[in-house]
């Protein structure tokens, strides 16, 4: 077991009585796969595990466990949703109890199977900068820079941008070389014509299973998401393309400027749609237009969420 | 080549020929089918359900109000809680709906036969033990002592006030109303059902208990059942669950195994009791 | 004796774009990266080395019917009464299904007993069930989160096909299982290969020898039923539930519909869609009362019904087949073997407490 690993242990076990419980990570079925661990116990405890194959957002938990004492272990993107959270006073600080801990990059499974052309994964390794995959036909070794998470290249900051405990025995490692094209890249050199016709084709392999909605860690309509009600009854229950791309349209729409791009909503999809690019497209225009980064201090608002007489960098009454 | 089997999703299309506001909440339809031959041919038991639709809206489940044994018009008896209900309180005679029934199961009438019977009812869970207390009435010499406890919040929001007179005046049934709120011109109870059930005190020798309502109140009054000894099997009651298909498949409604569109809404107490508790 | 063929590797695109000329045809491709059952297209021509993200499941159920179709028209005569007419619309035309897996090909029986009951029938199923034909593909060998052998199957298990295609050299040996099945090998597409049956049979045995020894899931329902008041079992194996439908959806045997009216103007038609347990929406009554308000409580009911009511009512067989979709695509890898495997201790557990 790895020396941050066994420090994460001791600072969670220290501060454990004090709370309800701690939200970490832990193996799934296989060593290529991880899992949410709610800690309420040693026993519990014990399980805990943290690498580059643990990558789901637990900040996504933390608003439905409002009201009760929960620590949740911490990189830096997952620190940026929950300063987005605070910001939005979808849970208090009083009440979060932040366990840091730097991180080296968090493994996209379905690039390390790309990567391998799609050979059977028997196992995965990893090392400095290297990703050792092992499958029926043999073992590849893949440089660790290839196969990251869409938001690793992007990372504004490996160490979590608050906390309250801190994992010393580790330190981020900033990423080097070209971020590999992403999605965005790929959509941003197409026609407007070749963009639609790539959602339509996405969106019609989509199950509409929502998993991309709830594992959101910012949305906030939750049950009563606009795809399902019939009042307003802007989408219908059919499976069409069209139904499906509105309902991302409508979902984007929500998350602009608050979406701290963490990828859960890609890394959920079952069927590998890349629907952060949406987002990120918007945050974007965000960023563009009000110099505005969801999720990077506490006391700001999200500009969608205020108005302003005179808006820096829209020029309503310019005819240029 | 196999024939194709009934098309049990299809509704028949139904014309509404009256329509009667029994309180602020809840409307009383009267549905003739559009196809006479299957009006004419239309077969159902006491406690059995129908689905009502209204084509683009939806459908919801009720049951069918009136008795076999009056087979001029189908009767339902809607409360407007939400979407559908509230279209179909916009519905007036003449109106189109969609009717798919008879679903479920019946309320054991064969074998309540020779026995007494007590209904407690609860606001709009009186819509069922209506259908089964006028069949009983139409088939009076085949059951025992008749007596009916029907609760409401208040006066105006007891249904059927017009067959309720009728059933005050009648020498072959008991009834008892009460209300949880009364006015100076109430005459009759004030005071929660299960209260005054104990007051009336039935026996439960050879006697057996239908009841509906809200869930606390069947809740209270199989309590005050149990209290005054009637046993599981003595205690029959009809389940709302939310429904779509209405025959058994698309998985909504089960509770455990049993499914509430298929193997009730009509169960007893002993049979609740055999299935996980999830109500 | 059935009819054994031989269909070369290379000749399925070939044999698939024929029967596409008469019926539809759905096959296992690439979209994206992620292999989808879908229509046969054969620009992108067919992918049979893993298993399929979505199951073939759509074939009989899928995720979109229309029901009917409604339209409101005003009479003249009497005036200003409406006429509702409906139009049912029940599914035509064959359908070859090529690439199931087993598992696949099983979970159709498991809709078979309840959409082609004795007491109720669902036309619309079983139009589409009759003009089905089932090519069934043995898989070579189980991935990691295969576990059909634990729940009454195998990887080469051929129930419910009426093709049976068995990996060999540069092709496969067709075997033909049912008069549907026997049609279809009449294709000029197939070679004549009766020699072949017994090393069909050889390689499948040699499969099932590298089958692990493990315990199985069935006969379950009386531990799960004394688990059912413990809400906090079920609360800690739900826990990290995001109560999305991907299991739902992806699972080959889950059924569960939802029937909605969707109208534009006069006209309209209803429709009935995948509908996923696991969503807070699902039990929600008009009133506002939910009988299953939390994940526990809809965990609860998923893992109940697949291992203890279904097998219930149904002889003992599981409405599940082992593919293990569910575990590999859960965003949060929430596995329902452990649940299963937790849920049979702690009502062994349980039982020996309540004998001390």
């Amino acid at each position: 077991m790895s020396q941050h690993t066994l420090e994460l242990r001791k600072l969670i076990a220290e501060a454990l009585p004090g709370l309800d419980v701690v939200l970490a990570w832990t193996s799934g079925f296989s060593p290529m796969t991880s899992t949410p661990l709610f800690i309420a116990t040693d026993e519990d405890l014990d399980r805990l595990d943290f690498g580059p194959m643990h990558v789901q957002n637990l900040a996504a938990y933390l608003p439905s466990l409002k009201g009760r004492k929960v620590g949740i272990v911490t990189r830096g993107c997952d620190s940026r949703t929950i300063i987005e959270l605070l910001q939005e006073n979808l849970i208090n600080r009083d009440e979060i109890t932040i366990f840091g801990i730097s991180c080296t990059g968090a493994i996209n499974i379905r690039k390390v199977r790309e990567a391998v052309g799609g050979e059977k994964l028997r196992s995965v390794e990893t090392g400095k900068d290297i990703v050792s995959v092992t499958t029926d036909e043999g073992t590849h070794t893949v440089p660790l820079h290839n196969v990251l998470m869409d938001k690793c290249y992007s990372c504004q900051s490996q160490t979590p941008l608050i906390h309250d405990h801190m994992v010393t025995e580790r330190t981020g490692c900033h990423l080097t070389g070209e971020a590999p094209e992403s999605s965005l890249d790929r959509l941003d050199a197409m026609e407007p014509a070749a963009r639609f016709a790539f959602w339509e084709e996405s969106m019609d392999r989509c199950i509409r299973c929502y998993a991309c909605r709830n594992a959101c860690p910012l949305c906030v309509c939750k049950d009563s998401c606009v795809a399902q009600s019939r009042d307003p009854h802007w989408l219908d229950q059919s499976d069409t393309p069209r139904e499906k791309l509105m309902f991302q349209a409508i979902h984007a729409l929500h998350t602009a400027g608050r979406c701290t791009e963490c990828g859960e909503c890609e890394r959920a999809c079952p069927m590998g749609i890349p629907v952060l690019a949406m987002k990120q497209a918007l945050n974007r225009r965000i960023k563009h237009l009000f110099d505005y980064q969801a999720g990077m201090d506490e006391e700001s608002t999200p500009p969608l969420f205020m108005f302003r007489q005179q808006e820096e960098h829209i020029k309503e009454r310019d005819a240029r | 080549m196999t024939s194709n089997p009934p098309n049990v999703y299809l509704p028949d299309m139904a014309t509404i020929v009256e329509v009667v506001q029994e309180t602020p909440a809840i409307k009383t339809f009267r549905v003739v089918l559009n196809n006479e031959e299957r009006m004419r041919a239309f077969n159902f038991e006491p406690g059995q359900v129908g689905q009502l639709s209204v084509l683009g809206v939806g459908e919801s489940t009720f049951v069918i109000n009136s008795p076999p044994t009056r087979k001029d018009y189908l009767q339902f008896s809607v409360m407007k809680v939400g979407e559908l209900t509230g279209r179909l309180h916009r519905l007036k005679a003449g109106d189109q709906i969609g009717v798919r029934a008879p679903l479920g199961n019946a309320f054991p009438y064969e074998s309540m036969k020779g026995k007494n019977i007590v209904f407690i009812g609860g606001g709009i869970g009186m819509a069922p033990l209506r259908t089964l207390l006028l069949f009983m009435l139409d088939n009076r010499a085949d059951y025992g002592d008749i007596t009916l406890l029907y609760g409401a919040r208040s006066p105006r929001d007891m249904a059927y006030g017009y067959e309720v007179e009728e059933w005050l005046q009648r020498k072959d049934m008991h009834t008892v109303l009460t209300v949880d709120n009364g006015t100076p011109e109430w005459k009759h109870k004030v005071g929660l059902i299960p209260n005054i059930l104990r007051e009336i005190n039935p026996s439960p020798e050879n006697t057996v208990a239908v009841t509906c309502g809200p869930p606390i109140m069947i809740k209270f009054t199989v309590q005050a059942l149990q209290e005054l000894g009637f046993n599981d099997e003595q205690v029959v009651t009809t389940l709302e669950k939310r429904m779509k298909c209405g025959v058994g498949i698309c998985g909504r409604c089960n509770i455990g195994t049993s499914y509430v569109c298929k193997d009730g809404p009509v169960y007893t107490l002993a049979q609740l009791k055999q299935l996980p508790a999830e109500m | 004796m059935s009819t054994v063929r031989f269909l070369k590797a290379r000749d399925i695109a070939p044999w698939l774009e024929e029967l596409s000329r008469d019926r539809t045809v759905l096959a296992p491709a690439q979209h994206g990266g992620t292999i989808v059952f879908c229509e046969f297209d054969p620009a992108r021509g067919v992918e049979l080395s893993q298993l399929s993200t979505t199951p073939a499941k759509r074939a009989l159920l899928p995720p979109c019917e229309t029901l009917f179709e409604y339209e409101t028209t005003k009479t003249l005569e009497p005036p200003y009464k409406t006429h509702v007419e409906l139009r049912p619309t029940l599914p035509q035309g064959k359908a070859v299904v090529f690439g199931a897996r087993p598992c696949d090909a099983r979970a159709m029986q498991i809709f078979d007993r309840v959409y082609n009951g004795e007491q109720v029938k669902d036309p619309y199923y079983t139009a589409r069930r009759n003009n089905a034909t089932i090519v069934t593909l043995a898989c070579s060998e189980q991935d990691d989160t295969c576990f059909c052998d634990r729940v009454g199957g195998s990887p080469v298990d051929a129930t419910g096909s009426d093709v049976l295609l068995t990996p060999l050299k540069a092709g496969y040996v067709a075997e033909a299982l049912t008069p549907k099945g026997e049609e279809l090998l009449q294709s000029t597409s197939f070679m004549k290969a009766e020699g072949l049956r017994q090393e069909a049979l050889n390689a499948r045995n040699r499969i099932l020898e590298h089958v692990p020894e493990r315990s199985s899931f069935l006969d379950m329902e009386r531990n799960l039923l004394s688990l059912f008041g413990d809400l906090g079992f079920w609360d800690k194996t739900a826990e990290a539930c995001l109560s999305c439908g991907a299991c739902t959806y992806l699972c080959p045997t889950c059924y569960c519909f939802n029937i909605t009216d969707e109208t534009r103007g006069e006209s309209g038609r209803r429709i009935r869609t995948w509908d996923n347990c696991m969503s807070s929406q699902f039990t929600l009554e008009g009133s506002g009362h939910n009988p299953r308000p939390t994940k526990a409580h809809r965990m609860r009911n998923r893992i109940g019904h697949k291992f203890s009511y279904y097998p219930q009512l149904h002889d003992k067989t599981l409405a599940c087949v082992g593919c293990g979709r569910c575990v590999s695509n859960c965003p949060v890898s929430f596995d329902i073997r452990n649940a299963v495997a937790c849920a049979i201790q702690q009502a062994d557990a349980a039982r020996e407490h309540a004998h001390d």
